[in-house]
C-alpha cells in the first residue's frame, strides 16, 4: 500500500504541473483483494495501475482536442459474485463510471458483465476466459484473453509434434473455466487423433490429490494435462513432484504463469503452462510499447517478471485508450465501433472482436504460446517459450527429466 | 391482527422498501435489494433456529437450489419467470419435507454438521449434473428478458418481486409466531421431551417448518439469480453465505421477527458501507469481524435484545 501510494505520489508530483487536463475519464472495475483469487487478481490491478500512471504521466488520453487524466473507482469483490452487481452498478451510477474493465476469473465477469448491457457501458474483459459470456446477446463486451476452449491447443499441438503415441490424462478444477478449458482441450486431442486415457475434474477445493494421482499411475498415462487456478495449481505441482511420478509432461492451467510459483523449486522444473503472453515474445506493436519496455518498466516498479496477468490488464488499458482517440470521443457506441473495428498488433499480440451478433466481443485475434519452467546453466529457474517452436526461447523438455 | 403495532410496522417496512429506490434512484435499489435477499435469509432461518432451536448451518441449499431449478425452468425449458418461481419453490418445499423427515432425528451438533453436509452433497451433484450445466453452471440469455421489457426494465420487475416475498417472509414469520403450530414450535425449543410428552407431534412439526422455511429462499434463488443473468454451483451454494445468514439472526436478535429482518438488513447496509468506504475498504474485514465480536460478547441478544433491555415497552411492539 505503502509503496502504491509512494508510486502515485511520484507520478502526481512529475505530471502535474506540465499537463492541464480537461476533464478526467473514469474507469470501473471490481478487485479480489481479498479471497481465494487474490493472487491471480493482484498482477491485473498493477498492470491496470501501470498503465494508468503512464498515461496520465504522458499526457492522458487525447479525445478531440483535450486531454483527459484517467481515473480509476475500484473496489473489493471478495472474490465472491454476492456483491459483483451491487458494486458495479455503483460505479456506473453513482461513481460515473464512463468505461468499465472487468473483474478477474470467468465466474465473476459473467457476473459483471450483464451490467454492461443493461446501462449501455464498453466493458473490456480480462482474466475471463469462459466464452459463454459472450454468446448472451451482448453489444459492449470485448475480451482480451484466447477464449477457453483454446488454452490447451498449444499444449497438444507439441504433444502431438514430439509423441504422437503419449497417453494423455486432462486432470482439472471442476469450475466453470477449466472445465470449459478441458472440453475444448478433449475436442482438439480428439482432431489431432491423440490418446485421452483419462478425464477426471476434482473439488477447487482439493488439497490432498494422491487418490486421483493413484488413478492416473493405473491408467498408464505419460502426459498430464489440466488444473484450475493457482491454489489448486501449484499443490497439484507439488504433490505430483513429491509422488515422483514418472510423467513425460505436464502442463497446468494459470498456476504455473504466476510469479509465485517459482516458491515450489524444483517441483516448478519442467512444468509447462499456457499462457496468453509472456515477456519473450516478440510483436512489433501498432500502437503502446514492446514487450521489452513493459517487461522493464513492470519489472521497475513491482521487482517481479510480469506474467500473462497483468500483461492483459495493461494492454487492456492500451486497447481502450486506442479506441478512445479512435473514436474521438467517450460515447459508449463510438468507442464500441472503434473496438469492434480493431484488428491491431500490440506488446500482448494481435487484438481483433467477433463482430457478429451470436458471439460479439470474443477475442478472435489473439493467440497462445506454451511456456516452461527450465534451469539455467546455474541452475536457476526461469520460465522459457517452448511452442510454436518458431516463437520460441528454448526448446521444449520432453520428456522432462528430473 | 390489523391492531397489532407490530402488523403495521410491517407495512410500513414494505412500504419503504418500494417507495425509496423510486425516488432514491437505481444506487440505492441495488442496495435494498442485497438486503431485501439476506432479509428473506434470515426471516426464514430464524423459523428454525429462532423458533425451533434447530441449528440450520445449511440454509443456502434452498436459496442455490431454487435458483438451479428455476433458472433451469427458464433457459432450457423456456418456462415464464412467474412459473419458474413456482416451480422452484413447490419441488425445494417436497425435497426439503423429505429431507427433513430424515436429518431432524439428530439433534443438537449432530443436526447442524448434517445441514453442512446437504449443503456440500447437492452442490457436488448439482456441479456434476450435467442438465444443470455442470460447473459451468446455466448462463440466461439477453434475450430472456424481452418479456419484462429487455434486460435492465427487468430490473425493476424483479426487485418488487423481491420485495413481495420479503412481505410473505415478514407476515410468515408473524403469523408462525402467533399461531398455536408456533406454540409447538417454541415447546420444542425449549424442551423437546417435554413437549412431546404434551402432545405435540415433534418430528411433524419440525420436518413442517424446515420445509416451509425453504419455500421463500428458493423463490429469493430464482431472483436473485435470474438478475445476476448466471447460476454457477460455486455461487448458488456458497456456505460462506448461510453463516453470514446466522450470523445476521445474532446480530439482529434470533426468535423475533423484528430481531431477523433488522439483522439482514443492518449486515448487509454495514457491510456493503465498508466495502465501499474509502476510509475503511482496505481492511473492511478486520473491521466487520471486530464489530461482530463486540455484539456477541456484550448483546448476546442481539439487537432486538438490547433494545429490550433498556426499554422493556419495546418487547410489546417489537415482536
Amino acid at each position: 500500500m505503502k509503496k502504491l501510494a509512494l508510486s502515485l505520489l511520484i507520478s502526481a508530483s512529475l505530471t502535474a504541473p506540465a499537463i492541464s487536463y480537461a476533464k478526467d475519464i473514469v474507469i470501473g472495475f471490481t478487485t479480489s483483494e481479498t479471497g481465494k483469487l487474490n493472487a491471480d487478481s493482484t498482477p491485473q490491478l498493477q498492470g491496470f495501475e501501470l498503465w494508468r500512471d503512464q498515461v496520465n504521466a504522458a499526457g492522458g488520453i487525447k479525445v478531440g482536442n483535450d486531454h483527459y487524466k484517467v481515473k480509476f473507482v475500484k473496489y473489493d469483490d471478495q472474490s465472491t459474485a454476492s456483491r459483483v452487481q451491487q458494486l458495479y452498478v455503483r460505479l456506473v451510477t453513482q461513481d460515473n463510471a464512463n468505461f468499465l474493465f472487468s473483474p478477474y476469473s470467468s465466474g465473476l465477469t459473467a457476473t459483471a458483465a450483464i451490467i454492461s448491457e443493461q446501462y449501455g457501458k464498453v466493458m473490456i474483459t480480462t482474466g475471463a476466459a469462459e466464452g459463454k459470456t459472450y454468446e448472451l446477446g451482448n453489444q459492449y463486451l470485448f475480451q482480451m484473453y484466447t477464449p477457453a476452449n483454446l488454452y490447451l491447443a498449444s499444449a497438444l499441438d507439441a504433444v502431438k509434434a514430439k509423441d504422437p503415441g503419449a497417453k494423455i490424462a486432462l486432470i482439472y478444477e471442476n469450475g466453470g473455466f477449466a472445465k470449459a478449458v478441458a472440453k475444448g482441450a478433449k475436442q482438439y486431442a480428439g482432431k489431432l487423433g491423440l490418446n485421452v486415457v483419462m478425464d477426471e475434474a476434482y473439488d477447487p477445493s482439493t488439497t490432498d490429490f494422491s487418490p486421483i494421482l493413484n488413478k492416473v499411475v493405473t491408467s498408464g498415462a505419460t502426459v498430464l494435462i489440466g488444473g484450475g487456478h493457482f491454489a489448486d495449481g501449484s499443490t497439484l505441482a507439488r504433490q505430483l513432484h513429491e509422488q515422483n511420478m514418472k510423467l513425460k509432461m505436464i502442463s497446468l492451467l494459470v498456476a504455473p504463469d504466476v510469479p509465485k510459483f517459482v516458491e515450489l523449486g524444483d517441483a516448478a522444473y519442467g512444468v509447462s503452462v499456457p499462457s496468453q503472453w509472456e515477456p519473450e515474445v516478440k510483436f512489433t506493436p501498432d500502437f503502446g510499447p514492446t514487450a521489452a519496455q513493459f517487461t522493464k518498466e513492470y519489472k521497475a516498479r513491482y521487482h517481479v517478471t510480469p506474467g500473462y496477468h497483468a500483461a492483459g490488464g495493461y494492454a487492456s488499458g492500451i486497447v481502450l485508450e486506442h479506441a478512445i482517440e479512435q473514436a474521438g470521443s467517450l460515447d459508449t457506441d463510438k468507442v464500441a465501433a472503434a473496438l469492434n473495428k480493431m484488428n491491431a498488433t500490440t506488446f500482448y499480440g494481435n487484438i481483433q472482436f467477433a463482430t457478429d451478433k451470436s458471439d460479439h466481443g470474443l477475442q478472435i485475434g489473439h493467440d497462445m504460446v506454451l511456456a516452461q519452467w527450465q534451469k539455467d546453466s546455474q541452475g536457476k529457474l526461469g520460465k522459457q517459450v517452448v511452442w510454436p517452436a518458431a516463437a520460441g526461447t528454448a526448446p521444449l523438455i520432453y520428456p522432462i527429466s528430473k | 391482527m390489523l391492531k397489532k403495532p407490530f402488523f403495521w410496522i410491517m407495512v410500513a417496512t414494505v412500504i419503504a422498501f418500494v417507495v425509496m429506490p423510486i425516488f432514491g434512484g437505481i444506487g440505492v435499489r441495488e442496495s435494498l435489494f442485497l438486503a431485501a435477499v439476506y432479509m428473506i435469509l434470515a426471516l426464514n432461518l430464524n423459523l428454525m433456529i429462532g423458533y425451533t432451536g434447530y441449528v440450520n448451518f445449511g440454509s443456502i441449499v434452498f436459496f442455490g437450489l431454487g435458483g438451479t431449478l428455476g433458472i433451469y425452468a427458464i433457459t432450457v425449458m423456456g418456462w415464464p419467470l412467474w412459473a419458474a418461481l413456482i416451480g422452484a419453490a413447490v419441488v425445494v418445499a417436497l425435497l426439503a419435507l423429505l429431507l427433513g423427515l430424515g436429518i431432524l432425528r439428530l439433534r443438537g451438533a449432530y443436526f447442524a454438521l448434517a445441514t453442512i453436509g446437504v449443503v456440500e452433497a447437492t452442490k457436488s451433484f448439482v456441479s456434476n449434473f450435467d442438465p444443470f450445466g455442470g460447473s459451468t453452471g446455466m448462463y440466461i440469455s439477453f434475450s430472456s428478458y424481452k418479456p419484462l421489457g429487455g434486460p435492465r426494465e427487468a430490473l425493476w420487475i424483479v426487485y418488487f418481486l423481491v420485495i413481495a416475498v420479503l412481505a410473505a417472509s415478514l407476515l410468515l414469520g408473524y403469523m408462525i409466531k402467533r399461531s398455536r403450530f408456533g406454540l409447538g414450535l417454541f415447546a420444542i425449543r425449549e424442551d423437546e421431551d417435554a413437549a412431546m410428552v404434551l402432545g405435540v407431534k415433534a418430528p411433524l412439526f419440525k420436518a413442517i417448518i424446515y420445509s416451509v422455511s425453504s419455500i421463500l429462499p428458493a423463490m429469493a434463488g430464482v431472483l436473485f439469480f435470474f438478475k445476476n443473468g448466471v447460476i454457477q454451483p460455486d455461487q448458488a451454494f456458497e456456505l460462506t453465505l448461510s453463516i453470514e445468514a446466522i450470523v445476521m439472526l445474532m446480530l439482529g436478535g434470533q426468535g423475533t421477527v423484528f430481531g431477523a429482518a433488522l439483522g439482514g438488513f443492518a449486515y448487509e447496509q454495514f457491510r456493503g458501507y465498508l466495502l465501499t468506504s474509502a476510509t475503511f475498504s482496505n481492511f473492511h474485514l478486520v473491521i466487520a469481524g471486530a464489530l461482530l465480536l463486540l455484539i456477541v460478547l456484550f448483546a448476546p441478544g442481539g439487537l432486538t435484545g438490547w433494545l429490550h433491555e433498556r426499554w422493556s415497552l419495546t418487547r410489546r411492539v417489537l415482536e
